[in-house]
């Protein structure tokens, strides 16, 4: 089935800012990974529960931004507790790491069961945002563009963050050397809490975000974290330019294959993924093995 | 050929004479017991022993990789479910007799695991993890969207078990006789030259490229081996529930497998089958009594990795199975299986560590 020019465009505009939304969460697992060297796969988990928690947050106040502002924090303080109450126990331990994070991930898709139950739940956007604009010849919702824009200025924030302040030069010191770093005097230890925090309250925003796009439901948290995964995997491990072009990559792809073929738009996912295993399965912006 | 320099144990071993007698022995009351199941107690139990025996035998297909060949897989559900969905197809679909479908949906996945294993095996780690995840979940969702293939949502219907043991305690002996065969079948392969070589990879991939060993090929050939005994055990679940959906190959699924295979003991065989039974008495019995049992099953994992990674056959080794040896004057087999316990927890541990670009450093 040929596209049509607008039908083109619509795709290209839906890619682009779901790869906004899976840049918000694949940021953030790149943060984790790239200092901690902890996959996160309880990612996914910290997304649907800050959807959540933003859903009751919006239904008992009618504020949408409150919503955001709970969904974040609520979720930067649970990856808190995480980090601090859990994986610092097992530091260094990559394998352990992971698998702890797993266990936990079983255990808050049940609780959000138990809590927020099994319907599909589609969170209302902001008041403001619940619009269409025109470009061109093609009508688009406001609340997309908005996501987009905020996509565009995470990534933005988190270069300056990165790059250009004292706090981004321990965590990429930190990422190379932490020995190093410590024996400069620096706290690395909070300096890891902080960064899975900061993960943790990326993903609630993301999950909030998500929920007024793509809809909350049980299992939405394995989904998500499978493009989140791929994304990192096609990105590199580690690299905040790979969760970017990944997340680009993705989004387009999977909007491109809702469009053409429907059933087997997951099918498409497999087909970059397998390329870059095959010829640099370090991901596209992953450095080579020491 | 070289053979890696682990210690063999052999029956012929003076001191190893009492130890091996009295596992046989367990063995066979173990065996006597599976056997005699049916006449024990009533259908209730017998399924939920049917579904531990299939369960089991897909944990043990994780543990081939994971705990021999320190490949932690988060995506073997995915595996199970192309045997599983493949039977459902050529069954109903394609309308072909029992004995052919299963055949058919076997080679269908055997193909497909050498393909995932292709694009995993240059992997290691967390990274294989990853990678592995990722493949089964784009496997779920082939079987989510695929609704003209696969049924969608609703799953598959008319997987019937074979005419010979449709009543349930024909299929449970049906399972048993299959299931053992296959966990024959993989006590052969660890004890094999490749079963030594894979536990070669899982203590030091980097070392065994040296020594002469293709390590990417090993890996391939043992996702692929794994991959068809998950398959056997995709194909009993269908015909144990006449019925096949994306639950059985979601994520899920393979964590449930993982959880099995570590709360039992990692790099065991008998591991498999006492963290399946656990699972299947947990998620049929427990459930009963408590609504929210999948925390804890996730609360079990969590804190089965914190405290104790060699998971039940492992603490059995350590905490009675040693110190009886020690009783019985064994003392050198009571280290061998101190030493065991170890090996099982380190199978966690092993795989080099995450990093993609560090100095080196220590992790």
């Amino acid at each position: 089935m040929p596209l049509t020019g607008r039908a083109f465009v619509l795709q290209v505009l839906n890619g682009i800012s779901f790869g906004a939304l899976l840049f918000l969460l694949s940021s953030g697992f790149q943060l984790i990974f790239g200092l901690m060297r902890i996959v996160n796969l309880a990612h996914g988990s910290f997304y649907l529960v800050g959807g959540y928690i933003g859903l009751s947050v919006l239904r008992a106040s009618g504020n949408f931004w409150l919503a955001v502002g709970a969904a974040a924090l609520g979720v930067a303080a649970i990856g808190l507790v995480v980090e601090l109450g859990l994986l610092r126990r097992l530091r260094g331990q990559a394998m352990p790491e992971v698998l702890l994070t797993v266990g936990l991930s079983l255990i808050f898709a049940d609780l959000s069961l138990a809590r927020w139950g099994g319907d599909p739940q589609l969170l209302p956007g902001p008041p403001g945002l619940r619009s269409s604009v025109h470009i061109g010849s093609v009508t688009y919702p406001t609340f997309r563009l908005f996501v987009l824009a905020l996509g565009a200025l995470v990534a933005v924030g988190l270069w300056l963050l990165l790059s250009r302040t004292r706090i981004g030069a321990v965590v990429r010191a930190g990422a190379d050397d932490q020995e190093m770093v410590m024996a400069l005097g620096v706290n690395i230890r909070a300096v890891f809490a902080g960064a899975f925090t900061i993960g943790a309250l990326l993903a609630g925003i993301a999950g909030i975000v998500g929920g007024v796009f793509l809809g909350l439901y049980p299992g939405a948290d394995g989904e998500i974290l499978l493009f989140a995964l791929v994304v990192v995997i096609l990105g590199g491990l580690g690299s905040l330019q790979g969760a970017m072009i990944g997340s680009l990559l993705v989004g387009l792809i999977d909007a491109f294959g809702r469009e053409l073929v429907p059933s087997l738009s997951y099918f498409l996912l497999f087909a970059p993924m397998a390329l870059v295993l095959i010829f640099r399965p370090r991901g596209l912006f992953g450095k080579t093995a020491s | 050929m070289n053979t890696p320099r682990l210690r063999l144990r052999r029956p012929s071993d003076p001191g190893r004479v009492l130890p091996s007698a009295l596992k046989l022995g367990g063995l066979a009351a173990v065996l006597a017991l599976l056997v005699s199941l049916p006449f024990l107690t009533g259908s209730f139990y017998v399924s939920l022993g049917t579904q531990a025996l299939y369960l089991g035998l897909f944990a043990l297909s994780i543990n081939l990789l994971a705990g021999y060949g320190g490949m932690i897989t988060l995506g073997q559900a995915g595996v199970s479910g192309i045997a599983g969905y493949g039977l459902a197809i050529f069954l109903t679909r394609f309308n072909l007799p029992l004995g052919v479908a299963m055949v058919a949906a076997l080679a269908v996945t055997v193909v497909a695991a050498a393909f995932l294993g292709l694009l995993a095996m240059r992997t290691s780690g967390v990274y294989f993890l990853m990678v592995t995840l990722a493949e089964g979940m784009v496997i779920w969702g082939i079987a989510q969207r695929w609704n003209t293939l696969t049924g969608g949502d609703n799953g598959m219907r008319g997987v019937n078990r074979p005419g010979f043991a449709a009543v349930y305690w024909k299929y449970y002996y049906f399972t048993l006789v299959v299931v053992a065969a296959c966990t024959a079948l993989i006590a052969l392969i660890v004890r094999s030259p490749f079963g030594l070589t894979l536990r070669g990879i899982r203590e030091s991939e980097g070392r065994m490229g040296p020594l002469g060993y293709n390590v990417a090929l090993h890996k391939l050939v043992a996702f692929t081996v794994a991959g068809a005994f998950a398959g056997v055990s995709g194909m009993l679940l269908a015909m144990d529930n006449n019925f096949f959906s994306p639950a059985s190959v979601h994520l899920k699924a393979s964590a449930d497998g993982l959880l099995m295979s570590i709360l039992g003991g990692m790099g065991t065989l008998t591991g498999a089958f006492v963290g399946s039974g656990v699972f299947v008495f947990i998620t049929n019995y427990v459930s009963g009594y408590i609504t929210r049992w999948p925390t804890l099953l996730g609360l079990i994992f969590v804190l089965v990795i914190l405290f104790a990674r060699d998971g039940i056959v492992g603490a059995w080794n350590r905490w009675v199975w040693a110190p009886l040896l020690r009783r019985v004057g064994q003392a050198e087999q009571a280290e061998l299986a101190e030493e065991a316990a170890r090996e099982v927890a380190s199978g966690l541990l092993s795989g080099p560590p995450a990093s993609v670009a560090t100095k080196g450093g220590p992790q």
